[in-house]
């Protein structure tokens, strides 16, 4: 089972597709979450998710408004993206009845 | 966004992989960080690197069962081996110096022994964990001073530290180069090492916790390779990997 920071991590690579890398994921993550993500917590994860075949990354180009250095791609693997729907469901289904998910749901609705 | 002390985050970057390194230092110049926040945030991803190394059992290995004790009792042969060259040179000696009565020819062979105790020593510490060495360098630094302060008292050759410490460091770097010595050769050092011992025993000029220096020769018989293919192909790839790294 994922952790919540995992969770995290993989939905925001899974949004970004091709343009998932270091930067963006850390940017996304602050913006969706509206938390701070540090570099250190960002890439010791992704470097924990690869070794569990959930990620994988490779360099990707380099650009001029990163000083000439390479970006780390990341992508999202199937057993990853069957860990993250599992991480869901659970959280959806240890929700349901709680006070906070049912004004949720009226609220979407 | 550049600053005049971004060299600062380069520098702070320097213990990551290199690939990391270039892609933490990038993301930093690309979000636009400001010089704290990007060494803050580099300097935190180093530390959970050097914590996540402590879950290898290597690093204890290196750092707790071959680096510190080996550098004490090092430094303790070495004080012993000047007091032992400055009694036959006629020099005076404290009452208290490590020096028994032997000649030049048992002086030649607790040389002989320092230089490949202290050899093996480092090619471990290099070999088990190069990530850890500056942590492990400082480590035993510490010791030595720890050492040469409580035994100041004999008015030590300020030399004694070098006669282990730059064998020492030649065995670091070999190790990290390395990684694993062929096994003829890492027998022949070690039974060398044990036949010297044993001379040295058998003319009481050997302390009896200096068996515990025999330790890291024959962990690297433990450790070394066989001739093969095999051997020479993981070999191969260990070393590639490792000039990645760094």
């Amino acid at each position: 089972m994922l952790g919540e920071f995992e969770y995290l991590l993989i939905t925001t690579a899974a949004r970004l597709g091709d343009n998932a890398y270091g930067a963006a994921i850390r940017e996304g993550i602050e913006e969706i979450a509206q938390r701070k993500c540090s570099i250190g917590a960002l890439y010791t994860t992704i470097e924990r998710l690869e070794a569990k075949g959930l990620l994988t990354t490779w360099m990707g180009e380099a650009t001029a408004e990163r000083g000439g250095r390479a970006k780390r791609m990341v992508r999202v693997t199937g057993k990853g993206t069957r860990a993250a729907k599992e991480f869901y469901d659970a959280v959806m289904r240890v929700s349901s009845g709680a006070s906070w998910a049912v004004s949720r749901t009226e609220r979407l609705s | 966004m550049t600053s005049n002390l971004w060299p600062l985050v380069e520098l702070a970057a320097r213990p990551l992989e290199r690939d990391e390194r270039e892609a933490v230092v990038g993301d930093a110049l690309e979000t636009g960080d400001g010089i704290w926040q990007a060494l803050s945030s580099v300097l935190g991803l180093v530390l959970r690197r050097q914590l996540l190394l402590w879950k290898s059992l290597r690093t204890w290995l290196a750092t707790f069962v071959f680096g510190l004790p080996g550098a004490y009792l090092l430094m303790i042969v070495s004080v012993s081996v000047t007091c032992t060259y400055d009694r036959l040179m006629g020099m005076k000696v404290g009452h208290w110096a490590p020096t028994g009565h032997e000649g030049f020819a048992l002086l030649f062979c607790h040389i002989f022994l320092l230089i490949a105790w202290s050899w093996a020593s480092g090619f471990i510490l290099g070999s088990l964990s190069p990530k850890t060495l500056w942590l492990n360098a400082a480590l035993c630094c510490w010791m030595v001073l720890i050492c040469d302060d409580h035994l100041r008292t004999m008015t030590l050759s300020r030399v004694a530290p070098f006669l282990f410490l730059v064998p020492a460091i030649w065995g670091v770097y070999q190790g990290v180069r390395t990684v694993r010595l062929r096994r003829t050769t890492a027998f022949l050092l070690a039974a060398t090492i044990t036949v010297l011992m044993i001379a040295a025993w058998t003319n009481s000029a050997l302390w009896i916790v200096n068996w515990l220096l025999l330790c890291p020769a024959w962990f690297l018989v433990a450790m070394a390779r066989g001739s093969g293919n095999d051997s020479n192909a993981v070999q191969n790839k260990s070393m590639a990997a490792r000039a990645r790294s760094y």
